[in-house]
C-alpha cells in the first residue's frame, strides 16, 4: 500500500464562524468533586456496562464500578469515594434514558483530582510497556474515544491480525465551533499527549505517526513539533491540515494527511490506518503509566450566554445544572444548552444529564446566536441550487437522499449511499432553503436499521 | 356530378381499405394463436379468494397485497385468517372458496395506544422545531421529558389507510369504528406505544402508560403516567406490575368487580377503557363516581 502525501484538505466541507476565542486562552482548570455523580453505564459505542456495586455500596475513587463481558465495550468507574445511592434510570446526552449508578460523595476525603501534565516530561520512553501491558491498562481504564463516538480503544490499537495497521493518524483537529478542549492539552499537556501517542502507536505496531491539527491553532503545531522532535525511534510529523469543517472527521482526516481514501462502508483499518484523538492520547498515558483510569476529562464550557467560560478538568457523571453553576451560571439570554459544539452537539432539555467520556464541551447558545444561524426559520422547497453536493465532505447527493426519505423511498436512498453518510450536518448548514437535510438522512437511516431487524425477527 | 365524385372517392380508397382489413384479419389471427399457444393457467380459486378479500393491499397480511395474499393463501391454506381488514368474515368466505370448514375465528385484534397523556398533561416540553415526524425527534433524547410517552407528530397517523388514527390533542387516539386491525400504526411508532390487542369484547380495559422511569419520576413530568404503586395489582391477578409499569394480562381477559374497582382506585387514572363505546378517560383527580357513571 503505498502512502502518498496528503494535499491537507478534502473535497467539501464548510466553514462555520469558529467562536474559539471565547475559551481558547483559558488554561484548563480543575473543578471540586462534585457531591453527587451519575455513571451511565452505557457511555460507548457497543454492549452497555453491568453494575459491579449494589445499593448502599461503599466505593473508592478509580473503583471499577460497571463492566461487560462483550468484546467491543469499556468499563466504567467511580470518580469519587462515597457510597451508591441507586441504580436508577438516568438521561444520556444522545441515546436517552439508560441505566446509571448514582454516587453520593463522601463529605470529607474528596481531594479535588487534578491534572497530570507535570508528571511528563521529554525523558518519556515506551520502552519499559509491553504491549500487552499497554492493552491491558487501556482496557480496565474504560478508555473510549473522547472525540465523540465513543469507540473503545482497546479494540482499535490492539493487535489485529486481519488488520495490520501501518500509520496511527492523531486527530489534533477540533474542527467543530467553540470547542477548545484538545487544543488546551496540545499546549498544556504536549508531554502527556506525546506520552500517550508513543504507547499506542507500541501497542498498534505501527510504523509512522502522523499528528494532523488544524492551521488555525499555530500554538499547538508549535508545541507539538517542538515534542515530537526529540522522538528519534519513530516517524513522527505534524501535519498542518487546512482549517475547514469536518476536518476532523476521521475518513476527512486521512484524506487530508495521507492522502488516502478509506473505501466507502469500510473502516480505517481496512487501508491500515488507525485513528486516535488527543484527548484519548492523554487518558491513554495517565491510564498506562500512572494507572489512573478515565474519571475525570476536560470539557469545554463555552459559548455566549455562560458567565464564566474556559477549559475545566472535571469528574465524569457530574450533572450539566452543576458545572454550569461551577461556571458562574447561565445568563439570562440563554436559548440552548448543548452537549457538544454547535455542529454535532446535541440539545439537552433536562440539565441533570451528567457528563460522559465523549463530553468534550457544553455550548450554551443565546437567542441571537440561534436565530442568527437560522434567519429565516421556514423551511421552502428545495431550488436545486446543489450547494449540499459542494459542501458533503463524502461526495453524496443530500438533496436525493433526504427527498426520498421523505416520501418513504428507502430503497432509492440506500441507492443514494445513505449508509455512507457520516452526518456532519455541512448540508444542513449551508441550505438556503433551510431545508433539514442532516434531518431526514438520519431518520432514514434509523427507518432503514428499524425495517431490517423487523425482517430478521 | 355528385355521383361522379363519390364513386371516385370509392375508388382511390378502395386499396387503403383493403389493406387495412387485410392487417386487422392478420393481427387477428396472431394475437388468436398467441392467446392460445400463450396461455397462462389461472387457478380459478385464486381469483375466488382474491374476490372476497377486501382489496385494500394493506399489507397486513404479510404479503404485497390482496392478490399474492389469495395466491399464497390458496397454496397453503394455514395462512387463513392472516385478514385483519376482513376479520372473521373474509376467514370464512376463503374457507368457503377453498371447500373448507372455518369456525368465526379469534376475536379481531385492534390497536391500543400505551400512553393517555395530552398536551396538558405533559410537563416540561422542549422547544421542538426539527422535522415534524415522530421517528425524527425520538432521535433528540430530550424532546419531551417522558422518554416513553406519545411525541404526538402522527407517523401513525399518516401509516393508517382508513383514517381511523389522529392526534388529538397531543395524543395518538384510534376511531374504533373505523379501524380494521392491520396494524400499520403499531410498526411505525418509534416508542412502540401501540400494541395489537385481541379484542374480546367491545371494550377493552387497559394501562394506557408506558413509562418505566420510577413512580416519583414520572409524577415529575406526566399528570397521569403510571406510577408502578401496585393498587391494581392488589385488586385483581390481571395486573402485574414489573419496571415500575402496570400490564394488563390480555391472554386470559375477563373483566370483573375487581377490574372495575382497580379502574377506580388507580391514583392517576392511568387504567383506562378503549373500544368502540368505551367512556371518556377519568381525569386524574376526579374520583370514582364520575367514572362509573
Amino acid at each position: 500500500m503505498a502512502t502518498g502525501r496528503g494535499k491537507g484538505t478534502f473535497p467539501g466541507g464548510v466553514h462555520p464562524a469558529e467562536g474559539k476565542a471565547i475559551s481558547e486562552s483559558r488554561a484548563v482548570e480543575a473543578v471540586p468533586p462534585p457531591k453527587q455523580v451519575a455513571i451511565l453505564l452505557s457511555q460507548h459505542l457497543g454492549a452497555p456496562c453491568q453494575p459491579l456495586v449494589a445499593k448502599r455500596d461503599k466505593v473508592q475513587a478509580g473503583q471499577m464500578i460497571g463492566k461487560s463481558e462483550s468484546f467491543v465495550s469499556a468499563p466504567v468507574h467511580s470518580p469519587v469515594n462515597g457510597t451508591v445511592k441507586d441504580i436508577a434510570l438516568q438521561s444520556h446526552p444522545v441515546i436517552g434514558r439508560v441505566t446509571a449508578i448514582l454516587i453520593e460523595a463522601d463529605a470529607e476525603g474528596n481531594t479535588p483530582q487534578t491534572p497530570v501534565f507535570n508528571r511528563f516530561d521529554h525523558t518519556f520512553s515506551p520502552e519499559p510497556f509491553a504491549v500487552e501491558t499497554i492493552c491491558g491498562a487501556v482496557n480496565d481504564g474504560g478508555l473510549v474515544g473522547m472525540g465523540g463516538a465513543g469507540f473503545p480503544t482497546r479494540v482499535k490499537i490492539e493487535p489485529n491480525p486481519a488488520m495490520i495497521k501501518e500509520v496511527l493518524v492523531i486527530n489534533g483537529c477540533e474542527c467543530e465551533p467553540f470547542i477548545t478542549c484538545d487544543y488546551r492539552l496540545m499546549i498544556e499537556g504536549t508531554w502527556q499527549v506525546l506520552a500517550g501517542i508513543r504507547l499506542a502507536a507500541k501497542a498498534a505496531g505501527v510504523e509512522k505517526i502522523r499528528i494532523g491539527i488544524e492551521d488555525n491553532k499555530p500554538l499547538a503545531i508549535g508545541a507539538m513539533t517542538e515534542a515530537a522532535a526529540t522522538v528519534k525511534d519513530i516517524d513522527i510529523a505534524v501535519v498542518p491540515v487546512k482549517t475547514k469543517y469536518p476536518q476532523g472527521g476521521e475518513r476527512q482526516l486521512i484524506r487530508s494527511v495521507l492522502g488516502k481514501t478509506v473505501p466507502t462502508g469500510q473502516i480505517p483499518p481496512t487501508i491500515g490506518v488507525c485513528v486516535l484523538n488527543i484527548a484519548t492520547c492523554a487518558a491513554i498515558a495517565d491510564a498506562v503509566v500512572l494507572s489512573r483510569p478515565l474519571t475525570h476529562r476536560v470539557t469545554t464550557v463555552t459559548g455566549h450566554a455562560i458567565a464564566k467560560p474556559g477549559n475545566y478538568y472535571v469528574a465524569m457523571g457530574m450533572s450539566v445544572a452543576d458545572l454550569l453553576d461551577h461556571c458562574g451560571g447561565l445568563t439570562a439570554q440563554v436559548a440552548k444548552v448543548l452537549m457538544g459544539g454547535p455542529m454535532m452537539g446535541f440539545a439537552i432539555a433536562d440539565l441533570t444529564t451528567p457528563l460522559t467520556k465523549t463530553s468534550g464541551a457544553i455550548t450554551v447558545l443565546t437567542q441571537d446566536d440561534v436565530t442568527k444561524a437560522k434567519y429565516e426559520k421556514q423551511q421552502t422547497p428545495c431550488i436545486r441550487c446543489g450547494r449540499c453536493l459542494t459542501a458533503c465532505p463524502e461526495g453524496l447527493n443530500p438533496t436525493k437522499i433526504a427527498h426520498a426519505v421523505k416520501f418513504n423511498r428507502m430503497d432509492l436512498a440506500e441507492q443514494y449511499y445513505m449508509s455512507a453518510c457520516i452526518e456532519c450536518g455541512c448540508c444542513s448548514f449551508v441550505c438556503p432553503a433551510n431545508i433539514e437535510l442532516t434531518g431526514y438522512i438520519k431518520t432514514g437511516k434509523i427507518l432503514v436499521a428499524r425495517a431490517k431487524k423487523r425482517m430478521q425477527a | 356530378m355528385i355521383l361522379a365524385s363519390a364513386m371516385e372517392m370509392i375508388h382511390n380508397a378502395l386499396p387503403a381499405a383493403v389493406l387495412a382489413l387485410g392487417l386487422a384479419t392478420l393481427f387477428a389471427v396472431v394475437l388468436l394463436i398467441a392467446s392460445i399457444k400463450l396461455r397462462v393457467e389461472t387457478d380459478p380459486k385464486v381469483e375466488e379468494v382474491y374476490n372476497v378479500l377486501p382489496h385494500i393491499d394493506c399489507g397486513a397480511c404479510g404479503f404485497a397485497g390482496c392478490a399474492s395474499y389469495a395466491k399464497a393463501v390458496v397454496a397453503n391454506p394455514e395462512l387463513i385468517g392472516r385478514c385483519s381488514p376482513g376479520g372473521a368474515e373474509t376467514s370464512v368466505a376463503i374457507g368457503r372458496a377453498l371447500n373448507l370448514q372455518i369456525s368465526g375465528g379469534g376475536a379481531p385484534s385492534r390497536p391500543i395506544v400505551h400512553c393517555r397523556a395530552h398536551r396538558e398533561d405533559k410537563l416540561f416540553h422542549a422547544a421542538y422545531d426539527g422535522i415534524e415526524s415522530c421517528t425524527s425527534a425520538n432521535a433528540q433524547p430530550d424532546v419531551q421529558a417522558c422518554h416513553f410517552g406519545c411525541l404526538g407528530f402522527g407517523d401513525c397517523t399518516r401509516a393508517c389507510k382508513f383514517d381511523a388514527l389522529h392526534i388529538v390533542d397531543g395524543l395518538s387516539t384510534v376511531d374504533y369504528d373505523k379501524c380494521t386491525g392491520c396494524g400499520a400504526c403499531a410498526k411505525a411508532c418509534p416508542r412502540n406505544l401501540i400494541q395489537m390487542v385481541p379484542f374480546t369484547q367491545d371494550n377493552m380495559m387497559t394501562v394506557a402508560c408506558s413509562s418505566r422511569e420510577s413512580g416519583k419520576t414520572t409524577r415529575t413530568f406526566c399528570k397521569v403516567g403510571c406510577i408502578g404503586c401496585g393498587i391494581c395489582a392488589k385488586q385483581s391477578d390481571l395486573f402485574t406490575v414489573a419496571d415500575n409499569l402496570a400490564k394488563m394480562n390480555y391472554e386470559s381477559y375477563a373483566p370483573s368487580e375487581a377490574t372495575q374497582t382497580a379502574m377506580d382506585k388507580c391514583p392517576t387514572g392511568v387504567i383506562v377503557s378503549r373500544g368502540q363505546t368505551a367512556p371518556a378517560d377519568r381525569q386524574p383527580g376526579q374520583k370514582a363516581a364520575a367514572a362509573t357513571a
